[in-house]
């Protein structure tokens, strides 16, 4: 290889990569405020659909399985009417999104599963109404995963336990947890709290 | 692979469905098409995904093919490919987010598709636009085709169901059975599974069309 065709080469390869730089900045500088407008919305979507009455929320952030989450304090008329979590659970295959609505009590009202990588067919039950259902109206002590037949406690998806323990003992558990402790002991509300 | 100008584009188009199809008899990337191919839904979206960033690269590289440097052409090649890949990721993400939620994370893959870039290396490179695009489009249906016969074969086998898009964001789920008859089908080893007897299946009526066009010409 002589030197000439080291420069020859070289400036072909710079060339081509300046110009797919260029291309993709410019869609990148078209695409992305789309991309944030719409996840804004979801957002919006999910919480009217999780606190329907409420009419107005303050967005906090905290933190599960280092991961970055989300809260809200619902209000209506200026007054709290409920919270809803975001919360991290450890399933068998995969980190499970979930939104946690709770009265201002902080009994459950309402879960949403957003994310996760379960096992098609058995784990991805959690989806389900007939399982997000069970979850409604359990308190704190309440969030217990039996394999018995139960309504008095979280009754586990047959032959997904592990997922539905997941959702119940460590994403919804450690979420209202944070809320107890932050929103009702602690009234600072604003501190990035670790949760392990 | 013959690469004279007045090939046959038709003949171009149908070598990527049938005689060369990527899936059933190149072997080639059959790594996405175990992972998304659990849903009819999901196989379909992401053979749709395929096909354009297939025809948008051969495209590309046929028109850039007279200004790339030998020495260089796969750097180059990288670059259209994931460069199309993420134009095609940033779209959806902006234009249909539902969409883009879902098979997101398999868009990504395309740019590890072993076949995209034999088509770029093979083909693209040494033809003129048209040959290119109708070669990429072929490649692109024959994909297509092979995930919607896996996903649709894995779903209605192991949920009893079949998960239809009726549109770029909505769907509607058939239930057949509601009992899941075989689940091992929609899990990784009933990719394997549905992979190879579809293969097979594509293969015997291959044989069997051969034979008879063999027999009739003699």
């Amino acid at each position: 290889m002589t030197g000439k065709d080291i420069v020859k080469v070289t400036l072909n390869l710079v060339i081509v990569y300046l110009i797919g730089g260029f291309i993709l900045a410019f869609v990148y500088a078209n695409a992305s405020p789309r991309v944030f407008r719409n996840n804004e919305e979801a957002e919006k979507k999910a919480l009217k659909e999780l606190v329907p009455d409420a009419d107005a929320n303050e967005k906090h952030d905290w933190t599960i399985h280092d991961k970055h989450a989300k809260y809200f304090i619902m209000k209506k008329g200026g007054d709290t009417i409920g919270y809803v979590i975001q919360s991290f659970g450890k399933g068998y295959s995969s980190y499970i999104n979930t939104f946690i609505a709770t009265d201002k009590d902080f009994v459950v009202q309402k879960i949403n599963i957003l994310g996760h990588g379960e096992t098609p067919g058995l784990g991805d039950e959690i989806e389900l109404d007939y399982f997000k259902d069970r979850l409604k109206g359990k308190d704190i002590d309440h969030l217990k995963v039996l394999k018995t037949e139960t309504t008095e406690y979280v009754e586990a998806i047959s032959g997904a336990t592990i997922s539905s323990r997941a959702v119940t003992e460590d994403a919804v558990k450690n979420g209202v947890a944070f809320l107890i402790k932050t929103v009702k002991e602690g009234g600072n509300t604003d501190v990035n709290q670790q949760q392990h | 692979m013959s690469t004279s100008s007045n090939t046959n584009l038709k003949e171009l188009f149908l070598n990527g469905i049938v005689k060369e199809n990527t899936i059933f008899k190149l072997a080639l990337s059959l790594c996405p098409s175990i992972a998304v191919t659990n849903s009819l839904k999901n196989g379909i979206y992401m053979g749709l995904a395929v096909m354009f960033v297939q025809v948008m690269v051969n495209i590309t590289i046929s028109l850039m093919r007279k200004i790339i440097q030998a020495k260089v052409r796969l750097p180059i090649f990288m670059l259209v490919i994931s460069g199309w890949v993420t134009v095609t990721q940033l779209l959806m993400a902006a234009f249909v987010p539902d969409v883009y939620a879902k098979v997101g994370l398999y868009i990504a893959l395309i740019v590890a598709f072993a076949s995209i870039l034999a088509r770029a290396e093979m083909f693209a490179s040494k033809n003129s636009i048209l040959p290119s695009m109708a070669d990429g489009l072929g490649m692109g249906i024959g994909f297509l085709f092979a995930l919607t016969t896996i996903s649709f074969f894995r779903e209605l086998v192991g949920k009893g169901s079949l998960t239809v898009p009726t549109g770029l964001a909505s769907q509607h789920v058939f239930t057949f059975i509601n009992t899941k008859p075989l689940l091992i089908m929609i899990l990784p080893a009933g990719g394997f599974l549905a992979v190879g007897i579809l293969m097979a299946f594509f293969n015997w009526i291959n044989a069997r069309y051969a034979a008879k066009a063999a027999h009739g010409s003699h």
